[in-house]
């Protein structure tokens, strides 16, 4: 067969180009192997951001994202309306929640779950009185005592109850009324409190087997109709700290046998005050070995304790000064909802906005040193490792 | 007794609610409110970008969150559910025990004591949220509360939406 010039030409050409590309294709990828991440080793700079899943509200969960790199590191489950307690050890995650055995409908279960922080390995669960609090989550709903023997969950029937669980073996021990004051604040090796309508704490104290032993009032420290606490309240050195609707701090001192009060202090001066108001879901963080208060904070009236925050406030816990109010961007990320400091010595702030965004703030300058664009859809409690 | 706990409490949060007044606060109040239905309304989110308020503007669509009778509100509007302001949607359930609020009716002028009862038996709605908290108070005094699920005692305590019923003129 005699080919004419340009068809020699065309051939040429494709044979050049078939070689060509032998030529430039790289090596082919290595085979995968299927396999499991696993966490690395723990870093404080690690957060639990918890996901109402508002829009489908049986299917919430916990991420757990690390501040350092930037990436959500894994999750827990936790069902309808959980509520959480990291045991004192930070080994072990428990969730109290419901189940229905159809999903949205059938056999109603209470239980709390277990799950290994280090593996995210689930470990057991405890069958619970069907009658666990649902709503948003707060510190002290579900509570370890100090030696991890117990765990105390908050009921809500709507009869107000804490339910004593024996961890090891279990099993629930027992119901203790709570006179309609609600959660679960633990202190002492026994000692259980929760906070009144009547502006005082109760506190229980138990044996070892879960039995009330005594049961006392405190003095009254805020007034409910003038300017109630917040339930939220958090964890501090000595005991536990209450923020009011006006941004009052109340500091109770639960490490000796009497329920004792510090001074009330304000974190909201002169003509601010009622003007600048502490709101969102989760309005305050402490970092405890610094002594540094960080507040979500807005401009707005009576009835505005929910409103997200256009400034986070940081406060000396000694001086009672503040330190700076640090901006949100409030249209590009939303308002402030929850915010939460690291606790370690070279620690981060962690703020949650209304556009889901998760933001880890300098915490000295407020700057804005990552923004996880949407993680979840209702992220709105922080929980430290 | 859990039914006598449930009329007990429905009984003294009706009769705490028609003692209280919100009327002195209403007018500043309502200047948190307006403009705030711009933003994405997560249940924390009215009033964020309050501060840029204009005049309080009572909206009579209950299907807006700024409807006067959602001052205490906090979840999604049945009224974009299948139901109304004041009924369930088909299928759900009713919750017997209740949050209790009282609001100002801009058009007459009074002060409305009303029930916020959640509507049961259904997963999250999720059409319309809206929280409002005029008079809200925390957990520890239930009957004033807007964050528990008042689903909580009823068969199926999933929670679905929350409507307002009017019990009538408070303090008559």
């Amino acid at each position: 067969m005699r080919l004419t010039s340009s068809a020699r030409a065309v051939a040429l050409l494709l044979l050049m180009s078939l070689g060509l590309a032998t030529h430039a294709l790289p090596p082919p990828l290595p085979v995968e192997t299927l396999s499991v991440e696993r966490l690395p080793e723990a870093s404080p700079h690690w957060i639990w951001v918890f996901d109402e899943a508002l829009y489908n509200g049986t299917d919430s969960r916990l991420f757990l994202y690390d501040g350092d790199h930037h990436r959500n590191l894994g999750q827990i489950d936790s069902g309808y309306y959980g509520l959480f307690a990291l045991s004192p050890d930070h080994h072990t995650m428990a969730v109290s929640t419901n189940y229905w055995s159809r999903g949205w409908h059938g056999e109603r279960v209470d239980v709390v779950e277990f799950t290994d922080t280090r593996t995210l390995d689930f470990t057991g669960e405890v069958l619970l009185p069907p009658k666990r609090a649902q709503g948003p989550p707060v510190t002290f709903g579900l509570s370890y005592s100090a030696d991890q023997r117990f765990l105390y969950s908050t009921n809500l029937s709507p009869a107000a109850s804490i339910s004593v669980i024996d961890v090891a073996a279990r099993k629930v021990l027992a119901d203790i009324d709570t006179d309609g004051c609600v959660m679960a604040i633990p202190s002492l090796s026994r000692r259980v409190s929760a906070i009144c309508e009547t502006g005082k704490l109760l506190s229980v104290t138990l044996d070892d087997q879960g039995r009330e032993v005594s049961r006392g009032f405190s003095e009254k420290f805020f007034d409910i109709d003038s300017d109630p606490v917040f339930v939220q309240s958090m964890k501090t050195a000595d005991g536990a700290l209450f923020l009011s609707f006006l941004g009052d701090v109340h500091e109770v001192d639960l490490s000796g046998s009497a329920v004792a009060f510090k001074p009330v202090w304000s974190a909201v001066a002169g003509s601010e005050r009622g003007q600048w108001r502490p709101g969102g879901a989760q309005q305050a963080g402490l970092q405890i070995a610094q002594g540094r208060l960080y507040l979500v904070m807005h401009k707005g009236g009576p009835g505005s304790h929910k409103v997200a925050g256009t400034e986070v406030w940081a406060l000396d816990m000694k001086t009672h000064r503040r330190l700076a109010r640090f901006k949100i961007d409030v249209r590009k990320y939303g308002g402030a909802v929850a915010v939460q400091p690291t606790q370690d010595a070279h620690p981060l702030l962690f703020v949650t906005t209304e556009n889901s965004s998760l933001l880890t703030l300098d915490p000295e300058t407020g700057r804005v040193l990552y923004a996880e664009a949407k993680l979840g859809q209702s992220p709105w409690y922080l929980i430290n490792p | 007794m859990q039914s006598r706990i449930d009329r007990w409490i429905e009984r003294g949060s009706r009769g705490l609610a028609s003692r209280t007044s919100r009327r002195g606060f209403l007018g500043l109040f309502g200047a948190t409110l307006t403009g705030a239905s711009l933003i994405p309304l997560l249940p924390v989110s009215r009033g964020a970008v309050a501060e840029a308020s204009e005049a309080p503007k009572p909206s009579d669509d209950p299907t807006s969150c700024d409807y006067w009778k959602y001052c205490a509100i906090d979840g999604f509007l049945c009224s974009c559910c299948g139901g109304t302001s004041s009924s369930c949607p088909p299928g759900t359930q009713p919750s017997p025990i209740t949050w209790i609020g009282t609001c100002h009716n801009p058009v007459d002028g009074r002060d409305y004591v009303v029930s916020y009862n959640d509507c049961c038996g259904k997963t999250t709605c999720g059409n319309c949220n809206c929280n409002r908290n005029e008079g809200e108070k925390p957990m520890y005094r239930l009957s004033l509360n807007n964050d528990v699920n008042w689903c909580m005692a009823n068969n199926n305590p999933n929670y679905h939406c929350s409507i307002s019923v009017l019990l009538g003129v408070a303090g008559e």
